[in-house]
Order: structure tokens, then C-alpha cells, then sequence
């Protein structure tokens, strides 16, 4: 360019930049193809510096090829990945500043728990004692301390992922990404891990990156969570927005569980279910759109058959075709004309609770429909 | 029974593996009878092709010559092992020792490569690739020697080809070089297969794992691939140095009488120079050598696993 800038445009240039500097990763329109597989597609991504970012996404969707990008792993066949604002291109993993903790782990066989926390720290030529206060000081933040001398197959599942965790944090990278990190162990377990880890990363204050399968974890640790589906990144969200506003039935679907109503806006709020009966919804669609009503069984309640409706809210009526008895909770399969409506009550004295083949109504807020139009 | 399925979660942990222990013991003695009568064949074909021939060998060691060449056995003595620490059985010992251990590090060099290289194809070109490493051993050892006394005769292609880019023409028939190109080539597949079997088996992850914790592609090697395929390493290694330590086809059809090894001296001894107590003492001496030098190489070799 040959002209010369006004103040304002390098004001904003400025703080385009510093905009793009605060963001510890950034994937531009990345596409990775395989041979004959596109494992991800045009993905834009921006995770800021402190953030737990989750990717969560079903099996085979490409979170891992997403983050095996980031570590430099994998070359995207498309689009750019930068850390810190710089741009890695065909940068080798040694020279990128983030650490993987692997979906297995990948500890070395033949090192001890203290040698392969040490490892990262002697591959960059750390003086021997700084090493040794910096392995030590990890251990104990792992809490690993005894297990100094063991090899990775003298340990149970819980202390093998802690040495995936420690051989990382010990490098203090500025990333730090995380390929379902939780998944080989058992629930009790990984709920206490789950809780430890977060309470970690605001404490170590490293930007996470997370992928999970799990919609529970991802919803109970992330600061923000990316939902993917087919190498496609669907929504990204913090975990309130994601399960209250879903933007897509994949979206709505895969968090948590959904009733999925077909109907047609009529405008005024009001949309025409199937059968023909009107029910209010949040205003906003264009008159005869077909659209999705996204409804979570606990925001629809179970009322006697005959309770006449409080203005304003949906009733409709249906026969309960099944009870299931969840102990803090019970889930009401409700049969209306051609859907079936799944229920959720809390299991509290002040609820009454139903048989199967009771005539009831079933009763929402309409404040709390998402309509999806697609 | 569906009652076995529904095992209410009351009972104790234990209650389902609640065995007789004299039962138990009987079972695990009935257990260790059927395996031994399996290897009884291999106890037997050992025991009778094997040891009894050494026990024979170790009695005939301390037998002595008659002037005529005959075997007395019944006036024994050590001679035969006195004979050991004349200079020219040092000097044939030592050159064996080299060549041999020349031999194992050649293939190794040639080999660990190659049997990476098949390790990290698709399953289908490894097989073809493993095919192609096991074929020479469907031809007879002896005519495939032979082969390379055509090709580094002083006539031959490979003397022809120097010949011709002005170096003269080559000698390397009867040399200790060609006896050693006869060994490595001889040998290989013996050094690739432990190598591919060890690098196959290895999980690449970890591989990716030490490039993710800093660790150059050449450091990766050295401090994940390299340790982990060390069994490899030793199982080669053994594998090529023990038949090329005791080699006789090789030197004796491309080293000719100036390269001597081991394996033709001690067969001379039998044969040309009718010495029974001497060839058997230098057998049983070889033959412990290697055993020591195995067992120290396999522990050295196994510690760091
Ligand atoms: N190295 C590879 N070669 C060929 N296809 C691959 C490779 N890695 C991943 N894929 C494919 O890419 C897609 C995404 O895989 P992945 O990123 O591992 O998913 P996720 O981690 O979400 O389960 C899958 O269809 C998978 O089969
Ligand atoms: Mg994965």
C-alpha cells in the first residue's frame, strides 16, 4: 500500500493486534484431510490466555486431530495455527510452547515416574539442580511423592495420569492441551480428578486446552466450551450458554437430553404443533417457518389431568407410558398424539408422582422452549 | 442360571473364588504334568543330540594323541588345553573375534535402518518386505557362497567394474574383506528380524510424546526408539556374532588358507590333522566363551528394559 494510514485506522490496527496477541491459540480456517477422510473442516477458533477451553464433540468428530494440530503433531492441509500470536506453520512439537498430556497417557516404559517427569526439563538442557527443585516441586503438586522410583506399569490408572499431568506442568508451558485425559478411569475417580484439575489450572492459571466425549465434565470444568460435530466446530459457548441456548438439534441433542418438538410459527409467539394445537413460544420467528421446540425434561413438570393451566403457561395432555425410578429423581415417558415426551421430577415429598397409565398433564414455561430453526 | 448372574452385592468380595485349597493345589500339579509330558519330545531330541554328543566332546578333550594320530582314551590329561595358549590359536582367536564382531556391527548399521523402515510401512508392504528379507534362505547357503566367489574373483563383475574406472583390477577373494562381506550378507535377516520384531512392537506415541517434551527427532531416537528396541538389539547381535564367531562355510570357501577361523581350524583339527583332544578342548573353550559373553551381553543389554 502506498497511502498512508490515517490515526484512526492504526488505532484500530493496534488494537486488532494486541486483540490477537491476548489469545494463547488461534486456529484460522483450519481443514485437516487424510487421504480420503476430512477429519476437520474450516475451523476458527480463538481460546484467550487462563481459559479452560473444552472441545467436546462424539467419538470420531476431530477433536484429536484438532489438538494434535495445536501440538504441532499434525499439519493442517489448510488454514493457520498460532500461539501467542505467532504463527506456527510446519513448526516441529519441540519447538512449540505447549505440552500434550495423551488420551493414553504415553509415558516411557523404561523411566522411572521421576525421569519421565524430568524428561521435557533435560531435553532443554535445565541446570541438573533446577531440575531436580522443579521435579520435586511437581511431584508434589501431583501428589505423587513415594512413587519417585516406580516405573509407569508399577501404577494404578489414577497415579499413571497424574505422571501425564506432572511430565507437562513441569515444563510450564503456556499451553497445556489435554486429549480426554479422564477417559480410562473409573467414575468415582474421575469425578474427584475432575475437580482437582480445575482447581489446578486456576491455581497454575495455564490456558487448558480439553477434549472430552463427556458432556458432564466438559459442563462441570470449562470456562468455555466448543461443541464439534463431523470436523465441525457446531458452538462455542460458556457451559450455561451451550445448555440454555443450544443453537442446533446436534447441539441440543448432544448436551444433556432433549424433547424435540416439530411445529410451525405463527407469529406472536404462538407455533402449531402437529396435532394442530397452539402452544406460546419465545417470539422471534417469521409466521409459517418450520421450526424445532427444544424442551429439557426437567424444565417441564408432570400435573393432574384436569388441573386447568395458569395463564400464559403450555399444557398438554398424555397418558405416561413409562416410570423410571432414579433415585434423586424420576423420569416420566409421557405419550402425547405421535411424540413422546420425556419428564423429569425431582423425587421430593412436595411432587406428586404417577403411575404408568395415569392420564396427566404436562406443563412449561414457555420462556423456557428453544426454538431451532433449520 | 440367572440366580449367578444377580449375585446380590451384600456377599463377600471374596465368596466367588472360595476354592478347596488342597483342590486347588491338585489342579495346578495336573496342570504342570501335562506340560511337561508336551515337552518331553524337546527334552528328549535335546538330551540326545545335544548334551550326550558335549559330554562326549568334554570326555575326549582330556584324552591324548598317539604318535599315529589315534585317540587314547583312558590317559588323560590336560595337554590339549595346554595347547590352547600357543601363539597361533591366539592369533586365529583374535582374528575370528574381529571379524565377528566387525560382522554384528556392520548388520547392525545395515539393519537397524532397514528393519525400521519395514516396521513404519502398512501391514502390506511389511509382509512383502519380510518375504523379501527371508527369501535368500529358500536357496542352499553353500551355492550362495559359492555366488560370491564368482562375483569378487579377480575375474569377476565386481573386479571388471573397478577395472574399468581405473583402479585395477580388485583382490578381494581370499581377504578377511570378503569373508566378512560373505558373513554380513549371510547373516542379516537374522539381525533384521529381532530389530523389525522389537520396533514393530513398539507404541510410536511414545515417540510423539518425547517430541511434545522438547526432544529433537535424533533425541527421540536415542532416549525412546533406541531404549525400547534394545532387545532387538541384543537378540541380533547374538544371533549374528555366534555363527559368525564359529563360521567354517564362509572363511573356508572366500577366505581361502589365509583366513583362517575358528570354526575351519578346529575342523582341520579333526579332520587333517587327526588331533581329537585338541579340537575337542578348543570347542568346549569356544563354547564357553560364548556362553559367558551372552549371558554378560544380556544382562548388560536387558538392565536398562
Ligand atoms: N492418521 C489418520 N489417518 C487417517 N484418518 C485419520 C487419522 N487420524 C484421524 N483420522 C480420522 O479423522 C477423524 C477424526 O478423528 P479424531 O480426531 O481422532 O476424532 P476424535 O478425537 O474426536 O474421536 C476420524 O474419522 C478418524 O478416522
Ligand atoms: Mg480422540
Amino acid at each position: 500500500m502506498t497511502t498512508t494510514p490515517s490515526p484512526a485506522s492504526t488505532a484500530t490496527k493496534a488494537s486488532e493486534a494486541l486483540a490477537v496477541s491476548t489469545a494463547a491459540v488461534e486456529l484460522a480456517e483450519v481443514v485437516k484431510r487424510f487421504e480420503d477422510v476430512t477429519a476437520v473442516e474450516r475451523l476458527d477458533l480463538r481460546v484467550p490466555d487462563g481459559e479452560f477451553f473444552s472441545l467436546l464433540g462424539p467419538s470420531g468428530c476431530g477433536k484429536t486431530t484438532t489438538l494434535r494440530m495445536i501440538a504441532g503433531l499434525e499439519i493442517p492441509t489448510e488454514g493457520s495455527v498460532r500461539i501467542f500470536g505467532e504463527e506456527m506453520g510446519l513448526r516441529p512439537p519441540n519447538r512449540r510452547p505447549v505440552n500434550t498430556v495423551f488420551q493414553s497417557y504415553a509415558l516411557f516404559p523404561h523411566m522411572t515416574v521421576e525421569q519421565n517427569i524430568a524428561f521435557g526439563l533435560q531435553m532443554r538442557r535445565t541446570a541438573a539442580d533446577e531440575t531436580r527443585r522443579r521435579v520435586a516441586e511437581v511431584i508434589e503438586l501431583v501428589r505423587l511423592g513415594g512413587m519417585e522410583r516406580r516405573k509407569p506399569q508399577q501404577l494404578s490408572g489414577g497415579q499413571q495420569q497424574r505422571v501425564a499431568l506432572g511430565r507437562a506442568l513441569v515444563n510450564q508451558p503456556k499451553v497445556l492441551l489435554l486429549d480426554e485425559p479422564l477417559g480410562a478411569l473409573d467414575l468415582k475417580l474421575r469425578q474427584a480428578m475432575q475437580l482437582e484439575l480445575k482447581e489446578l489450572q486456576e491455581r497454575v492459571g495455564v490456558t487448558f486446552v480439553y477434549v472430552t466425549h463427556d458432556q458432564e465434565e466438559a459442563l462441570t470444568m470449562s470456562d468455555r466450551i466448543g461443541v464439534m460435530d463431523a470436523g465441525r466446530l457446531l458452538q462455542v459457548g460458556t457451559p450455561e450458554e451451550i445448555y440454555e441456548h443450544p443453537r442446533t438439534r446436534m447441539v441440543a441433542d448432544f448436551i444433556g437430553q432433549t424433547n424435540f418438538l416439530a411445529a410451525v410459527a405463527q407469529g406472536q409467539g404462538e407455533a402449531r404443533l402437529a396435532d394442530g394445537r397452539t402452544v406460546n413460544v419465545p417470539p422471534g420467528s417469521t409466521s409459517g417457518v418450520a421450526i424445532t421446540l427444544a424442551l429439557r425434561p426437567e424444565k417441564l413438570s408432570v400435573v393432574p389431568a384436569g388441573e386447568p393451566s395458569p395463564s400464559g403457561a403450555n399444557q398438554l395432555v398424555g397418558v405416561v407410558e413409562r416410570r423410571v425410578y432414579l433415585g434423586s429423581s424420576l423420569t416420566y415417558e409421557v405419550a402425547l398424539e405421535g411424540v413422546t415426551l420425556r419428564v423429569r421430577q425431582e423425587n421430593t415429598p412436595s411432587v406428586a408422582q404417577c403411575r404408568e397409565g395415569d392420564r396427566v398433564g404436562i406443563r412449561w414455561d414457555p420462556a423456557s422452549t428453544t426454538v431451532l430453526e433449520e | 442360571m440367572a440366580s449367578t448372574v444377580s449375585t446380590p452385592p451384600t456377599g463377600t468380595p471374596a465368596s466367588g473364588e472360595a476354592v478347596d485349597p488342597a483342590l486347588e493345589r491338585a489342579a495346578e500339579r495336573a496342570a504342570a504334568r501335562r506340560g511337561a509330558l508336551l515337552a518331553l519330545p524337546g527334552f528328549v531330541y535335546l538330551g540326545l543330540f545335544f548334551a550326550v554328543p558335549l559330554a562326549i566332546v568334554f570326555v575326549y578333550s582330556f584324552a591324548t594323541r598317539s604318535s599315529t594320530g589315534r585317540t587314547i582314551l583312558g590317559e588323560w590329561s590336560l595337554r590339549s588345553y595346554g595347547r590352547l595358549f600357543d601363539p597361533l590359536v591366539g592369533g586365529i582367536a583374535w582374528r575370528s573375534l574381529w571379524i565377528a564382531a566387525l560382522a554384528t556391527a556392520i548388520c547392525l548399521l545395515v539393519g537397524y535402518p532397514f528393519a525400521y523402515f519395514i516396521a513404519t510401512r502398512s501391514p502390506r508392504v511389511r509382509g512383502l518386505l519380510l518375504v523379501g528379507v527371508m527369501i535368500p534362505f529358500w536357496s542352499n547357503f553353500l551355492v550362495r557362497t559359492y555366488a560370491w566367489r564368482l562375483l569378487l574373483g579377480s575375474d569377476g563383475p565386481l573386479s571388471q567394474l573397478t577395472d574399468l574406472a581405473g583402479l585395477g583390477p580388485s583382490r578381494l577373494l581370499f581377504t578377511p574383506t570378503a569373508v566378512l562381506i560373505g558373513l554380513v550378507y549371510g547373516f542379516l535377516p537374522f539381525m533384521v528380524l529381532p530389530l523389525y520384531a522389537a520396533i514393530e512392537r513398539m507404541d510410536f506415541g511414545l515417540v510423539e510424546a518425547a517430541r511434545d517434551l522438547y526432544a529433537s527427532g535424533w533425541k527421540a531416537f536415542r532416549h525412546v526408539t533406541w531404549p525400547l528396541s534394545r532387545p532387538g538389539v541384543v537378540a541380533g547381535s547374538i544371533l549374528v556374532f555366534i555363527p559368525s564367531l564359529g563360521a567354517y562355510v564362509t572363511p573356508e570357501i572366500l577366505g581361502g588358507s589365509r583366513t583362517t577361523m575358528l570354526g575351519s581350524f578346529i575342523v582341520r583339527q579333526f579332520l587333517s590333522a587327526r588331533d581329537w583332544p585338541f579340537g575337542s578342548s578348543l570347542s568346549f573353550v569356544v563354547m564357553a566363551v560364548m556362553l559367558l559373553a551372552t549371558m554378560v551381553y544380556f544382562r548388560v543389554g536387558g538392565k536398562t528394559l
